[in-house]
């Protein structure tokens, strides 16, 4: 659930990210404690297959590696998250606490960006594990001032919470501190991302 | 004799001097990237303008310093933003020169 586009920014920024659908919503701000280290809060609530899940917590996000070459950026990152979820299903309504981990690596150049996480998140009996592929590309070269559009690609799976592998095609526009994703799943499930940093 | 050193400290007092550097960076692949880079550099005391070019992978600063900033200043930020520096060096052309060059194309 926590996988993103550029989970953080410079040292001493705050980023806040917004994600709503029906499936999966959350808001999350964190503050980059380091240029390799951030802290943060996420609230977020999740439904489907009979599930309701609300939860909150804290993650710890390290840059585990980066390579930066002249035309691309790759990197490796760990979050670690710590919170409580309410789990509903029928008659069933607990809550837990669990610590949950999110491998993600991405690779990205000016006209061509990939990336892939996978969390572990397990609650009780319950796997709620999440897996996500992005791959995408821009249709143009954009001057810094100018917004940039680019086409991805998302195959996401939830599980537990969604039995099928999600399709989503999306339209992301970056402009300087402000990234936006709007896409619809082929289940016709809208999408939208908003990411912010300052 | 006088009255020429006083006309030639009046004229270089009010004679603005400034450096400008050219910063080739490692890692400056979007908008989103770079947009630290610039506040970063911004905050820089003494720092009058920065440009971004991303298609060419470079930064360029005026500073009010006729020195320039030093170099191993401007790579701790760069590397705080997150990114490597391939190259710094002190160039004759304004950032607006730069500019204006580079976004005719």
């Amino acid at each position: 659930m926590t996988c993103i586009a550029a989970p953080m920014s410079y040292k001493g920024s705050n980023t806040t990210m917004v994600d709503i659908s029906q499936e999966y919503s959350k808001i999350d701000t964190s503050y980059a404690i380091t240029a390799k280290d951030s802290l943060g809060i996420r609230l977020y609530q999740a439904k489907g297959e009979g599930y309701k899940l609300n939860g909150d917590e804290f993650y710890y996000l390290r840059r585990l590696h980066r390579i930066n070459a002249i035309e691309s950026q790759a990197n490796l990152w760990l979050f670690t998250s710590a919170g409580i979820v309410n789990v509903k299903k029928n008659n069933r309504n607990n809550n837990q606490a669990y610590v949950s981990p999110t491998v993600q690596a991405d690779y990205e150049t000016r006209r061509i960006y990939m990336m892939g996480s996978y969390q572990l998140f397990r609650v009780a009996n319950d796997n709620f594990d999440t897996s996500k592929f992005k791959a995408g590309f821009s249709f143009y070269k954009t001057s810094y001032e100018e917004t940039q559009p680019w086409f991805i690609l998302e195959l996401s799976h939830f599980n537990t919470i969604n039995k099928k592998i999600e399709v989503i095609p999306t339209l992301r526009l970056i402009n300087k501190a402000l990234y936006f994703e709007a896409g619809v799943s082929t289940e016709g499930d809208p999408k939208l991302h908003l990411m912010y940093t300052f | 004799m006088k009255k020429i050193l006083y006309f030639l400290l009046l004229f270089l007092s009010f004679t603005s001097y400034s450096a400008t550097q050219r910063i080739e960076l490692m890692g400056m692949v979007c908008a989103f990237c770079a947009q630290g880079i610039e506040k970063n550099l911004q905050d820089i005391e003494g720092v009058s303008n920065v440009y971004i070019n991303l298609d060419n992978y470079f930064v360029v600063i005026e500073s009010k310093n006729t020195a320039g900033i030093s170099n191993e200043k401007i790579r701790n930020i760069i590397i705080d933003a997150g990114y490597d520096v391939n190259k710094i060096e002190i160039i004759s052309e304004s950032v607006e020169d730069i500019r204006k060059k580079y976004e005719k194309k």
